[in-house]
């Protein structure tokens, strides 16, 4: 019986790194911790990471070798603070993977790309309508694709996944209009098929909630109240991280819907509130009156909230201009003056930000 | 202060590429000295470089002393408390009269640590950091060590990979000194001075990475 002790070391996570990402099974808990960690704390030292996660300075030194390796994470130059031991920052390399995130909505389909620290790459929306939610599948394959080849040929092998935010309804509406449940499901089978990636589902505005939690400025926060403005008003609670949907499925009619149907009202062309203008002309009265019912329901679901479970942050979500977030970020605030009221940092169509923010945290990520 | 103790061969003594046994680089042109310089006051730099130093083999030639196991333990011992041992070994395991594969001689570095672990010369009797350090690969054209280095060569371009794979399993850090320098063309497996001061810098910035706390 030889002494185990010099038994030949195990090659496997070294033998594996040839190709680009290394495969699923590999990726370690502890890997998946200082990924989380370095997703959350951008430029933190190796130190940090041990005192973070109990790790030894020489395992955190083997994982973050790894790590960059596969080119998942760089290294700073030294930081030489006047007193202590210089340190070296850590921080995710942007283009360490990406990942191809759809946002469906009723009005437009968002094709985004995605890098590892969130920064869309690529950016494309299709038509959709409310009787056809889900388009001919090959305009979707299309755009998923060029989403890909828009990437260099060498980057194409780190694309991580691609994610489907899909509102409930769109899916039942799919399912009842087919006689079987098979639309989302063989959509998602295609996907697949062509791209040769594995491909999450989630709830559109759990999805962008996601995102923002892992790219936003929900970054830091345990808990908060998530509200996504987009054809209507939805809302999610995240507590400890975790994303809890309301068990009814009521959503408020105080969103993008509402304004259009009272700009119809007064004869005025609404066309504009669907795009992804970062500005809108001057509305109007159906414009201020629209804000301000909006923020008087973002109030009153806060009010009622309150009364249940403490949070002291909401974070606001949508494509509409920025102005229009700060705005009744700035009500909310007024409003409630225990509780900061953030715009969200994502804004470039968040449903399919928080769509490809799936691949990451299936494959990177602690849960 | 910190101690860090260079535990290597003769690229770690400082040996003069293509020079005479007993010609040595500067104590500030060798590695240690350049890392002495990086790492500043704050760090106390051992430096225990001797040429022909094998990882575990008495050498039948160059003598016994040449074993870089039995002379670790007191080597260790002399200057504990030590906070990092940095090992630089391999290549003269590579010499054909020790017949080894790559892999042999990242086992006999695997013993060395298990040394070290087993005497925990660290700050309270506990392990110190240890880094490996791959030594940079032979040049093909070794002059006249040919024929005691026959094979070599080839071998050498393949320690790194196997030195990498022992810090994993073993939890070390690693660093591959193939990934700054090569070795001089002079007598093809001696590293230059720049080659020294290329290491040394890229040493201490290896070093720094493990991060120190602010209190010694």
């Amino acid at each position: 019986m030889p002494d185990m002790r010099f038994a030949p070391p195990n090659p496997l996570r070294i033998a594996d790194r040839a190709s680009g990402l290394n495969a699923l099974s590999v990726r370690s808990y502890n890997e998946r911790l200082v990924l989380s960690l370095l997703l959350q704390n951008e430029g933190i030292s190796r130190m940090e990471i041990g005192e973070k996660t109990g790790l030894s300075a020489q395992t955190a030194s083997v994982i973050v070798r790894s790590l960059e390796q596969e080119g998942l994470v760089s290294q700073g130059e030294a930081q030489r603070g006047r007193v202590g031991p210089p340190t070296i920052p850590l921080s995710l390399n942007p283009e360490g993977a990406y990942a191809v995130g759809v946002g469906f909505s009723r009005r437009r389909i968002d094709i985004a790309l995605i890098d590892f620290i969130g920064t869309v790459r690529f950016h494309k929306q299709l038509p959709a309508d409310e009787a056809n939610p889900f388009p001919q599948s090959n305009d979707l394959l299309g755009a998923i694709s060029q989403a890909m080849t828009s990437l260099p040929v060498e980057a194409r092998s780190r694309v991580a996944g691609i994610g489907l935010g899909v509102p409930d309804e769109v899916d039942a509406m799919a399912a009842t209009r087919n006689g079987s449940s098979t639309s989302l499901k063989a959509l998602q089978g295609e996907i697949e098929e062509q791209s040769k990636l594995p491909v999450f589902v989630q709830n559109d505005i759990t999805a962008a909630a996601g995102g923002e939690s892992m790219f936003g400025v929900a970054k830091p926060l345990n808990d908060y109240l998530f509200f996504y403005l987009g054809a209507r008003l939805q809302s999610r609670l995240i507590l400890n991280h975790q994303i809890y949907k309301g068990n009814s499925s009521t959503s408020f009619d105080h969103g993008l819907v509402r304004l259009e149907s009272e700009l119809t009202k007064r004869g005025r062309p609404s066309e504009i509130i669907w795009s992804s203008s970062p500005e809108w002309p001057d509305l109007g009265e159906a414009y201020s009156e629209w804000l301000e019912e909006c923020s008087n329901r973002l109030k009153s679901s806060i009010s009622a909230l309150t009364q249940f479970v403490e949070f002291r942050t909401v974070v606001l979500s949508s494509y509409a201009p920025r102005k229009i977030a700060k705005a009744l970020c700035a009500d909310i605030s007024r409003e409630f003056p225990d509780i900061q009221a953030l715009p969200a940092r994502v804004t470039i169509s968040p449903k399919a930000v928080g769509a490809a923010s799936l691949p990451f945290s299936s494959r990177f990520m602690i849960q | 202060m910190r101690s860090v103790l260079c535990y290597g061969d003769s690229n770690t003594h400082g040996q003069i590429p293509g020079r005479g046994p007993l010609e040595r680089y500067g104590p500030g042109e060798r590695w240690p000295g350049i890392l002495r310089s990086q790492l500043g006051p704050d760090w106390y730099v051992i430096e225990e470089g001797l040429s022909g130093r094998t990882t575990v083999h008495d050498d039948p030639i160059e003598g016994a002393h040449k074993n870089g196991r039995t002379y670790l333990r007191p080597c260790l011992q002399s200057h504990a408390t030590l906070d990092l041992v940095i090992i630089m070994l391999g290549t003269n395991d590579l010499k054909i009269r020790f017949n080894k594969p790559p892999s042999e001689v990242a086992m006999g570095v695997g013993c060395l640590v298990y040394d070290i672990k087993e005497l925990a010369p660290g700050p309270g009797g506990s392990t110190p950091e240890i880094m490996i350090v791959a030594p940079p690969p032979m040049q093909d054209d070794v002059k006249e060590w040919k024929s005691i280095f026959a094979g070599a060569p080839e071998k050498s371009r393949l320690l790194a990979l196997e030195f990498e794979v022992l810090a994993d399993s073993l939890e070390l850090h690693f660093f591959d000194a193939g990934s700054v320098v090569s070795c001089s063309e002079a007598d093809g497996f001696h590293i230059d001075a720049e080659a020294h001061r290329l290491l040394g810098t890229a040493l201490a910035r290896a070093v720094d990475a493990i991060g120190w706390s602010r209190s010694t």
